[in-house]
């Protein structure tokens, strides 16, 4: 996937190597199996045959089947701004994935004995728990003309995601249009769930207010854009933080 | 009641990861004075693309260390982590503190072969990660959202410099 993951576990009564080793080594086993499914730089990957031509989706690992089911969903909710089928070269499921997979390597690390633990995959982050048994996590938003400063800071429940015109590489396309043209220069989407969170970041990057009307329909999840001129807009309930835990 | 962090180092797929453990939840980076003790775990797994002819496979292997940490003492002082290969070179990081408050943290070398796309990264993700350690420290977060490609080789020459200022 070319992503840097950390995974950050927390316990306020000091966290047992060997009790975390076993479930610690299953989550990297997750985002090992993700990366040899899903990789469009494997050449030999699934998705790579399969965008070949070279083999049909039944062929394919089941992960591949779900993952691309998840996709077209994320598609339908965002108006066809996150469209992995319009991308060059044949699907591409990458902006789903890489959320999607770190969601899932969080949860090898439920029901271990730990206040909380992050999975940071390049700044899509899945949670649980917080750094102390009564707190949750806090996360900053980077702004887009100052990565030196943060934007704002939120309360995160499950999943962030947040996408934009400072994105490493990966050449935000409209699908609509084919241009390489973002509608604000940082969206960010709170939500349930990492993969669903990735794939509406991206498409909110792209097709700013339209998007963010989306994601406020859509149950649980909320969204925040900047704007190229510094321009600010939120859903109602997304989660900015308001309170600095005192002492924390 | 100081405790000793105990690192272990794995290898994953080839790629070092540092896992480090302290006794309670701590924000990044935060010093461990008498009665201020963190247990963060961090561990970094990283997947750089990889030609047709190559496959990762290898197998994790686990070498356990210890070490302890020394008093953070009130004058400046900085500390450079070691070079260390990152996505697209060589990275080392050099951190500055006083007391258990980071300063600085500032790339002491970096040779990323004039890849153009390595460039974007050098001017736009690394200021990033710099940010990252800046902020959580003053803004009690845990985290930071945004496009930022964080770079293994960043955070493990970064860490080695903490360590080895008694910040980590």
């Amino acid at each position: 996937m070319g992503t840097v993951v950390t995974i950050d576990l927390y316990r306020a009564a000091g966290v047992d190597p060997d009790e975390v080793l076993a479930p610690l080594r299953a989550a990297l086993a997750v985002l090992h199996r993700a990366d040899r499914i899903f990789s469009t730089y494997h050449y030999e990957s699934p998705v790579s045959r399969l965008r070949r031509g070279e083999i049909a989706l039944g062929e394919a690992p089941p992960e591949v089947t779900e993952v691309l089911a998840a996709c077209r969903v994320a598609r339908e909710l965002s108006g066809g701004l996150f469209d992995p089928w319009a991308m060059p070269g044949g699907v591409d499921p990458t902006g789903y994935v890489k959320g999607w997979a770190a969601h899932r390597a969080l949860d090898e690390l439920r029901g271990t004995d730990l206040d909380g633990v992050m999975v940071n995959a390049a700044g899509d982050i899945a949670a649980f728990g917080g750094p102390y048994p009564d707190q949750g996590f806090r996360v900053g938003v980077v702004r887009p003309d100052s990565p030196m400063e943060l934007a704002c800071v939120v309360d995160l429940a499950s999943a962030v995601a947040t996408s934009g015109t400072y994105e490493r590489g990966e050449h935000l396309v409209n699908p609509r249009t084919g241009a390489a043209a973002t509608a604000v220069a940082s969206a960010t989407v709170t939500g349930p769930d990492l993969g669903l969170a990735d794939a509406l970041a991206t498409a909110l990057a792209v097709g700013g207010g339209e998007v963010l009307a989306r994601v406020d329909a859509l149950e649980g999840y909320e969204g925040f854009t900047i704007g190229h001129d510094g321009e600010r807009h939120a859903t109602a309930r997304f989660p900015f933080a308001h309170s600095v835990a005192a002492g924390a | 009641m100081k405790r000793a962090p105990l690192v272990l180092t794995g290898t994953v797929l080839g790629l070092a990861g540092v896992l480090t453990f302290r006794s309670t939840p701590a924000t990044l980076a935060l010093g461990g004075l008498s009665g201020a003790t963190g247990t963060t775990t961090t561990v970094a797994g990283a997947s750089p693309p990889t030609t047709s002819t190559t496959t990762a496979s290898s197998q994790p292997t686990t070498t356990v260390a210890g070490a302890t940490t020394t008093i953070a003492s009130s004058a400046a002082r900085s500390a450079t982590g070691p070079v260390v290969n990152y996505y697209y070179g060589t990275v080392s990081i050099t951190v500055s503190a006083t007391g258990t408050k980071i300063t600085s943290v500032k790339i002491a070398t970096l040779n990323d072969g004039g890849n153009p796309r390595s460039q974007y990264i050098d001017q736009q993700s690394l200021p990033m990660l710099v940010q990252q350690v800046l902020a959580a420290q003053g803004s009690q977060i845990q985290g930071v959202s945004g496009a930022t490609y964080t770079s293994e080789g960043f955070y493990n020459s970064l860490l080695v410099a903490l360590k080895s200022l008694g910040l980590k």
